[in-house]
């Protein structure tokens, strides 16, 4: 017996000793070593596929698929494209357990994603560290790329405009176009619709806008009782919300109680089969990729893969993100001879153009941020005929 | 881990004890020949010799295999340990349903968040943020136990599952003191005057943590079996056992009941202490219904008041939970799980060979049908473990149409539930399309969804288990005198 | 003035549905003795019955005139989760019986589970909204009548009253059918009640079916005016359970009261204190009431008998 446990605690010292003495060399060769470009390349694709969000992540997983299959075989490239589920309902758990298994997989020279911007603030580091670039196709925290805390995310990058575009774009519509007097901002205790709401509210402010904050669950279904807080002679109620049927029934109830003011649903509540009601705003950072005449056929090809599903705003810029990191691997690629490492494809990202991008004009980045140069938001205005029409 | 008397015990049970009771251990019928004699040798291997070499072995984890992912399972996997180890104390001991145990899990990564961050600018070295924190989250314990001396245990239920609905409504709202939604970020990792414990190096998880966490482990478990062996947990066994007796018995059951609240939220504190220091973040959301449920299923699965019972059903659900997101992997523990309940449900090994015979070729029948009048249904792409087998056996159409889904799902269910009812030969008879049917929907309709489909295999582990095995895996059965 | 109309209307609209919620853990509470967790989930997937119903007969632009379209979707989900009450507590519930009070406890949180993400699997996590808007030019909203400057819509004037109906009913089969009365004679005593010759297991079926359809009822109410997902259940079940407390565990009149007062705090702390906190406030009175009145408004004070 006191042998047994001699030996057991002696394997349990050696195995100790041995862990931290090996550390972790692995993943610094693992950055630095080469990856022949004629294997497979994994692209993991970190989103909520499942879960509350899963709409969401399925959309994107859906287009990034799409752009694989067509683009990769015209680079050279073969690609096997890897969903990470992180549904949201459990916060930043399964993030950290999926950016581990991500480093350590050496067929992974870059990825895409974190989906949510909760998911980007909890493994950016992680990527950092392991030298892979990802570009996030919907993480519009502004601290990612602007300010200070920038520095703190060096390989995190974007196709779509930030925040700090799309509060400032939505609030001066509302002052010149609207000439708003008083407007009523909501959120939704959670980090997309709270940045969206504080940005547009400070401009609002400024511009001698009076201004109501509500704040509501991210669980909320009946608006009744905040539509009851809607002062009768508000213009707008600034709505950011994720979820477009909620800006439908928002906007239902304000007429159900006779309120004049209409809803300004922000890129989250672009969905025209679910945020219909007449009268309505919504901002997008694209403008309807359905009315892009270079994007038709994509479009249709699309849908050739997804019959039944019509085209939603998170998808198109997963497909963009897709494309430009395919060709991040190719140039990387063509420079290592036939090999890519990690680092390879982190510093030829920003090299990247494309001339037929997916949200319309040629894309390329800002020489300041990991952004898109010159992105912007565009306004829409629901019709009677539940169409969006661009007015801004 | 057996319960070992005192020596000089054995001859009649304590003052006090009944001796049918005491004594039920031993009219146990022991097997006979070399398993029986195994299972008398592996009984008398003291408890802690059983711990030493259980650390030993997962501490050999990160040596081979140097995988970051593997690591930050495996350290996850100590944290539901842990967590189990505390629920335990409250459900298992001390007999009450509290559904706000995760709340003190995360009240103890937000207070260790709190005071060592840049937050408040406060940066507490790990030895006294430690022990704050488990103070803390023992205090707060304390407080919500309170209402539990006027409240039976469907209302305490209650009470304690509205606190978790109200720590996420503070958690999300005090924005000033929480971080609200975007939690609080760069939290500390473990250090002390300056030295920190780095959580990753160069991004992959630092094998470090995984040691100070089963060292953690091994001080609670260590700490919480001596409690369980005090005359505090004599008096939680009878309480539980018949609360109004121990009540007559002059037994303080109010300040009992707080006891095990205290303690059990203390342990879930301390776990926060290590979630909080490793992830470096904290968000409201981690500490929800979901994360309530897995950890209810590791300690009934493991079976209720035995630690090292709850330690085991964590290291199954921990790591069982995450293979289940990989579709292949998924696809071996559905076929292996099926296997084994087979093996448990019938007792005679003729009839089970002939109903896994059955199934195989109704199988090979069926798809050798289906694909005879329109290869489209059989066309359905599989990938990973099995997928050549599969591809022959079960049915899987290239476009599911719409009413698929819910209509075999459902069938399933009802099929099953048919099999429950039945008796005899018919319910063998039934077994052979339900079994079939079941993997027709987990290849079709589960594996594609595997969020939905890992948490339904906890809800139906939970509810199975309570009908037929309550005690779980290595729980004690209750001694019922009649 | 408006405002208090207003939310006035709001609480009497979430009363009602949170009152029939309430209905069904106080029928399985009074005759089980236990505490129903899945009763919320039976409440989301009456209102996705109701909107494959909805869907079936036309959608927004109904088959059949309104007042039998809106009450057939009703009976629909009423009988999808009558038979569903009936078969958890059949596979569920009744196995556990003589077990202790916390495996069927347990028991019932992992059907919550398991239905919720059932559900999930089967029809996703996209929220359904019944579109009552569309139906005959939102005839729905704009109808109905005027208090001041507050518009009563039709809606809400329906599903008030439909719930009010639901619970009359509810008493009369409770107070005046026989198999009501050998469910009160179950909840006051089960062994006496057996030994009396009433044959407890359709009692308790009985119970089930009562209780499972008021949440079907209440699912459609609920969803017929705001988007339904699969995971409403929990916390609907959340505020039924505080209503049933709050009025007296096991007391009908209890309930509806309780749904109402609940209804009531909920608009008014929304309306008038803070929509943030609302919740603490609802948690507050659930705990005033189990510390300072735990048999409840209406319940009779239980006697633990030894």
């Amino acid at each position: 017996m006191k042998k047994a446990i001699a030996l057991a605690i002696a394997v349990l010292t050696t195995s100790v000793v041995a862990a931290s003495a090996q550390g972790s060399q692995t993943v610094a060769a693992k950055a630095a070593a080469g990856y022949s470009c004629s294997k497979t390349i994994t692209l993991p694709f970190i989103t909520p596929i499942t879960g509350g969000a899963g709409f969401l992540g399925a959309e994107q997983m859906s287009w990034a698929k799409y752009a694989v299959k067509t683009l990769a075989p015209g680079l050279g490239l073969k690609v096997k494209l890897v969903g990470e589920d992180t549904p949201v309902e459990q916060g930043a758990t399964p993030a950290n357990a999926v950016a581990q298994k991500v480093i350590g997989d050496s067929s992974v020279l870059a990825l895409l994603g974190p989906s949510t911007s909760g998911d980007v603030a909890a493994t950016a580091k992680v990527f950092y560290s392991a030298h892979l670039a990802h570009i996030s196709p919907s993480a519009t925290r502004t601290d990612f790329t602007q300010g200070a805390t920038k520095e703190e995310y060096p390989t995190f990058f974007r196709d779509v405009p930030g925040d700090y575009i799309q509060g400032p774009t939505d609030a001066n519509f509302m002052i010149k176009n609207l000439h708003v007097k008083k407007v009523v901002i909501m959120d939704f205790q959670e980090p997309y619709s709270l940045g969206l709401a504080s940005s547009v509210d400070s401009i609002l402010k400024k511009a001698g806008v009076s201004t109501i904050r509500l704040s509501a669950p991210n669980t909320t279904t009946d608006y009744s009782a905040y539509v009851t807080k809607v002062p009768g002679d508000a213009d707008i109620v600034f709505f950011p919300t994720q979820k477009p049927g909620d800006a439908q029934t928002f906007a239902q109830q304000l007429i159900e109680q006779g309120k004049k003011a209409k809803v300004f649903g922000g890129d989250g509540s672009n969905d025209a089969t679910q945020f219909k009601q007449p009268g309505s705003y919504v901002s997008n950072f694209a403008p309807d990729i359905t009315g892009i005449a270079a994007d038709a056929k994509l479009i249709a090809g699309w849908k050739k893969d997804n019959p039944g599903k019509s085209v939603g705003s998170f998808g198109p810029p997963s497909y963009g993100a897709t494309q430009i990191l395919l060709n991040a691997i190719k140039i990387a690629c063509t420079k290592g001879h036939g090999t890519a490492t990690r680092q390879s494809v982190l510093q030829n990202v920003k090299k990247v153009k494309i001339k037929n991008w997916i949200l319309g004009g040629s894309f390329k980045w800002s020489t300041k941020s990991n952004d898109p140069l010159n992105a912007k938001f565009y306004i829409f205005q629901i019709q009677s005929n539940g169409s969006y029409k661009l007015v801004g | 881990m057996s319960d070992s008397t005192p020596h000089g015990m054995h001859e009649g049970p304590a003052v006090g004890q009944d001796e049918w009771v005491a004594r039920h251990a031993e009219r146990r019928i022991m097997r006979q020949g070399p398993l029986g004699d195994l299972e008398t040798r592996l009984r008398r291997v003291p408890w802690w010799a059983w711990l030493v070499l259980f650390i030993a072995v997962f501490s050999l984890l990160p040596v081979v295999e140097s995988s970051g992912y593997v690591r930050q399972v495996a350290f996850d996997t100590v944290l539901y340990m842990l967590l189990a180890l505390g629920l335990n104390v409250v459900v298992g001991w001390g007999g009450l349903l509290d559904l706000g145990y995760v709340a003190f899990y995360g009240i103890g990564a937000y207070a260790y968040a709190l005071l060592a961050s840049p937050h408040y600018g406060i940066h507490l070295p790990f030895f006294l943020a430690i022990p704050a924190v488990t103070l803390i989250g023992a205090l707060v314990g304390f407080l919500l136990g309170l209402p539990s001396w006027r409240l039976t245990g469907d209302y305490l239920a209650i009470v304690t599952l509205f606190f978790l609905q109200l720590f996420q409504t503070i958690a999300t709202n005090a924005s000033s003191i929480t971080g609200g939604p975007f939690g609080i970020l760069n939290v500390d990792p473990l250090g002390a005057f300056g030295h920190n414990l780095a959580p990753q190096h160069e991004g992959v998880f630092a094998v470090s943590y995984l040691y100070v966490a089963l060292l953690v482990f091994a001080i609670v478990f260590v700490a919480l079996r001596l409690l369980n062996h005090s005359r505090t947990g004599r008096a939680w066994r009878s309480l539980r056992e018949d609360p109004l007796a121990a009540e007559a018995m002059g037994m303080p059951v109010n300040r009992l009941k707080l006891m095990s609240f205290a303690f059990g939220s203390a342990v879930a504190a301390l776990t926060g202490t290590l979630y909080a220091s490793l992830n470096g973040s904290v968000f409201p959301l981690t500490f929800y219904f979901v994360l309530l449920i897995t950890v209810y299923t590791m300690v009934i699965l493991g079976g209720s008041g035995s630690q090292a019972g709850v330690v085991a059903g964590a290291i199954i659900i921990g790591p069982l939970l995450e293979l289940l997101r990989d579709g292949s992997k998924s696809r071996v523990i559905f076929f292996v799980a099926l296997v084994l309940a087979l093996g448990l449900a019938s007792s005679r090994s003729r009839r089970l060979a002939l109903v896994a015979l059955s199934t195989l070729v109704l199988g090979f029948v069926l798809h050798a049908i289906a694909g005879g009048i329109d290869s489209d249904w059989v066309a359905g792409e599989h990938q990973g473990g099995f997928a050549g087998v599969v591809d022959y056996w079960v049915i899987s159409p290239a476009h599911l149409a719409r009413w698929i889904p819910p209509v075999s799902y459902i069938g399933v269910i009802v099929a099953v539930l048919v099999c429950t009812m039945l008796r005899g030969r018919w319910r063998l008879v039934a077994l052979v399309p339900t079994l079939y049917l079941a993997a027709f929907v987990w290849e079709n309709v589960m594996l594609s969804k595997p969020e939905p489909a890992r948490y339904i295999v906890l809800g139906l582990v939970l509810i199975a288990l309570m009908i037929l095995r309550p005690n779980g895996l290595l729980g004690e059965r209750r001694v019922e005198i009649v | 003035m408006d405002t208090f109309i207003q939310l006035t209307i709001d609480a009497l609209t979430l009363g009602s549905v949170y009152a029939l919620i309430a209905l069904g853990y106080t029928l399985v509470y009074g005759v089980l003795k236990l505490l129903n967790f899945a009763h919320g989930d039976v409440f989301m997937v009456g209102s996705f019955a109701g909107y494959g119903t909805f869907q079936v007969l036309g959608g927004s632009n109904p088959k059949v005139p309104l007042w039998l379209f809106l009450t057939l979707v009703t009976l629909a989900a009423m009988a999808a989760c009558a038979g569903l009450g009936v078969v958890i507590e059949r596979f569920a519930y009744r196995p556990l019986r003589d077990a202790p009070r916390i495996a069927p406890l347990i028991s019932a949180l992992g059907v919550s589970f398991f239905l919720s993400n059932s559900m999930q699997l089967l029809f996703g996590a996209a929220p359904r909204n019944y579109d009552t808007f569309d139906i005959h030019n939102a005839v729905l909203y704009t109808s109905g009548f005027d208090i001041g400057d507050v518009h009563m819509p039709l809606l809400r004037v329906i599903t008030i009253v439909a719930a009010f109906v639901l619970m009359v009913v509810l008493w009369f089969l409770v107070n005046k059918t026989r198999t009501g009365k050998a469910m009160r004679a179950t909840s006051f005593d089960r062994e006496a009640a057996a030994m009396m010759g009433i044959d407890i297991d359709k009692v308790i079926v009985f119970t089930f079916v009562l209780g499972s359809a008021l949440a079907g009822a209440a699912g459609v109410f609920f969803a017929l005016r705001v988007p339904t997902t699969v995971s409403i259940g929990f916390v609907a079940g959340l505020k039924g359970f505080t209503a049933a407390v709050i009025g007296g565990i096991g007391s009908i009149p209890g309930a509806m009261a309780g749904g109402l007062i609940l209804g009531f705090a909920e608009s008014y702390t929304q309306g008038y204190i803070s929509t943030q906190w609302s919740d603490l406030f609802v948690f507050s009175l659930l705990v005033a009431f189990m510390i300072f009145r735990p048999q409840g408004l209406l319940g009779r004070a239980d006697i633990r008998k030894v």
